[in-house]
């Protein structure tokens, strides 16, 4: 616990510090900006809601992702990587709490975006479920640093993969329904976009903003927090296997 | 004229280097897939908003403005490709070289108008059908020479940028990202231009991609060729326009950085 926390409080203070990093907190406002202007300009202003939801879980992802790629690539740069690897602290705990921070940390861009929607565009979007809105938002977080785990095992393996990188938003925007529900997606495509977080995520998020009951919430907070295991069960296990490989062969510089 | 045949080779050398510098990136496998992929999946999501709105119209509106949007997103990546000679360490040295700054970035990150002129007729001429966007085979042309000019007049926009984060390179991706959404908000992409206040028209109207988009758009309505030509000249003389502040920019950096020792080889 004591290196989640520590490994934590680095990232925060890293990303803090790091312009490029915290982008997101630049973009999310200029997506709300674009989302707003479409819904008003269309004269669906039931859909505010979605456009300043979508920008907070565009940023989650997109900032994971991006410390997901940098964080291996920094550390083998600045050739600190191999000794991060000697220490007896776990790597994927060390891997897990860093982008656990930059994913808290994005979190703040619902208040920007909800400010964006109040002024300029006007509209208060109300909360009518906060709890369900605080727990949507914390275990999507948890759910997409463990996802982003995944990620960065991927990139030890294939350094190429980073080039992929900017290719896993879009598609899993839409997969995910982050701004269109994936009701509107075609029928063929519905039973894998259940199988992204984000579309749990964007569902039950919609769900807090409508002053209808939320229906199944525990449920949904379940799907959201199985989803988030699996991808950091998986990525702690790749990250495992992979170093264990390249102790034994002394690859790592290499990989 | 010796200028001249030296500036254009600087150009040469240079886009030689971005070719070689594109290669290095992607494979035609991870172009393909990978990059082509995500950005047909940008232009889906947005067709998918426009679904959703219930509008063919609408629909229409949104799916070419992104097709055309992704040749923009890919031409500000100059700002990034750019930064990347600060990082590693060749601004002293180019800047001791007897040629101006400017002509070496004007080449160094050529490829991405070319690529991006590239995604952009795929996601046009392959994408939109399928969201009942059609084009005829005499309209195809004029998309073929507009979608270029709209990518490379972007491409000064993109450039003018660059010299600002030349030696702030930890800059570069919230730079990039904010002037490509700045110009997906209120060049006409998602919502007409009139959609904004005066001030924002203002703005968008020195824009570019306001003017490539609205000749393309022309283009699809069947509107006379004078307006296509019209919205084609007034994007041409915005891009010579923002390349002249892009030397502008690019000659004071020079002057700034020799005058203060601000160029260093650390990276």
């Amino acid at each position: 616990m004591r290196l989640f926390r520590d490994a934590f409080r680095f990232q925060a203070a890293l990303t803090l510090r790091s312009p490029d990093t915290v982008h997101v907190l630049v973009t999310a406002p200029l997506y709300t900006v674009v989302f707003m202007a479409i819904s008003r300009h269309a004269h669906r202003t039931d859909l505010a809601a979605y456009a300043v939801l979508a920008p907070v879980l565009m940023s989650l992802w997109s900032l994971a992702l991006l410390t997901a790629g940098d964080l291996i690539s920094r550390e083998r740069s600045r050739g600190t990587l191999e000794a991060m690897v000697a220490t007896p602290a776990s790597f994927p705990v060390v891997v897990l709490a860093r982008i656990t921070a930059v994913t808290t940390i994005s979190t703040v861009s619902f208040v920007e975006s909800w400010l964006v929607a109040w002024w300029p565009f006007g509209v208060v979007v109300r909360v009518e479920h906060p709890l369900t809105l605080l727990w949507c938002l914390v275990l999507s977080a948890l759910a997409m640093a463990g996802t982003a785990s995944a990620m960065s095992a991927l990139y030890v393996l294939l350094p190429t993969a980073r080039t992929l990188q900017n290719s896993f938003t879009y598609p899993f925007y839409l997969l995910g329904g982050i701004l269109v529900p994936v009701s509107y997606l075609p029928e063929w495509l519905r039973p894998l976009s259940r199988l992204v977080f984000l579309s749990w995520s964007s569902d039950l998020l919609r769900s807090a903003l409508s002053p209808a009951p939320v229906v199944d919430e525990l449920p949904r907070l379940a799907a959201i927090a199985v989803l988030g295991a699996a991808g950091c069960a998986v990525g702690g296990l790749m990250i495992t296997r992979i170093l264990r490989r390249v102790r034994s062969t002394g690859t790592l510089a290499r990989t | 004229m010796r200028y001249l045949v030296r500036t254009s080779t600087v150009l040469r050398y240079s886009a030689a280097n971005a070719w070689a510098d594109f290669r290095a990136s992607y494979t035609w496998w991870s172009w393909t897939f990978g990059w082509l992929g995500r950005m047909l999946a940008q232009v889906t999501f947005f067709a998918f908003v426009g679904i959703m709105l219930g509008d063919q119209a609408q629909l229409r509106y949104l799916v070419v403005g992104n097709a055309v949007m992704t040749c923009v997103v890919e031409t500000m990546s100059v700002v990034a490709s750019s930064s990347s000679e600060g990082r590693i360490g060749t601004l002293p040295l180019l800047s001791a070289a007897p040629v101006r700054l400017a002509w070496v970035f004007l080449g160094r990150s050529v490829q991405w108008p070319v690529s991006g002129s590239l995604t952009a007729l795929v996601s046009l001429l392959a994408l939109a059908p399928a969201f009942g966007v059609h084009w005829s085979p005499t309209q195809v042309p004029a998309l073929v020479l507009l979608v270029p000019l709209t990518a490379l007049s972007t491409y000064a926009v993109g450039l003018f940028l660059s010299a600002f984060v030349l030696t702030a390179s930890g800059a570069r991706n919230l730079l990039s990202n904010s002037a490509y959404l700045v110009m997906m908000a209120i060049c006409g992409v998602q919502v007409p231009v009139d959609f904004w206040p005066s001030w924002v028209r203002s703005i968008a109207s020195t824009l570019p991609l306001t003017h490539g988009l609205a000749a393309i758009r022309s283009v699809g309505d069947r509107a006379p060729v004078a307006d296509v030509l019209g919205q084609a000249g007034l994007a041409l003389a915005c891009g010579v326009g923002w390349l002249v502040m892009a030397v502008l920019a690019f000659s004071l950096l020079e002057q700034h950085s020799r005058r203060r020792d601000a160029f260093d080889f650390g990276g």
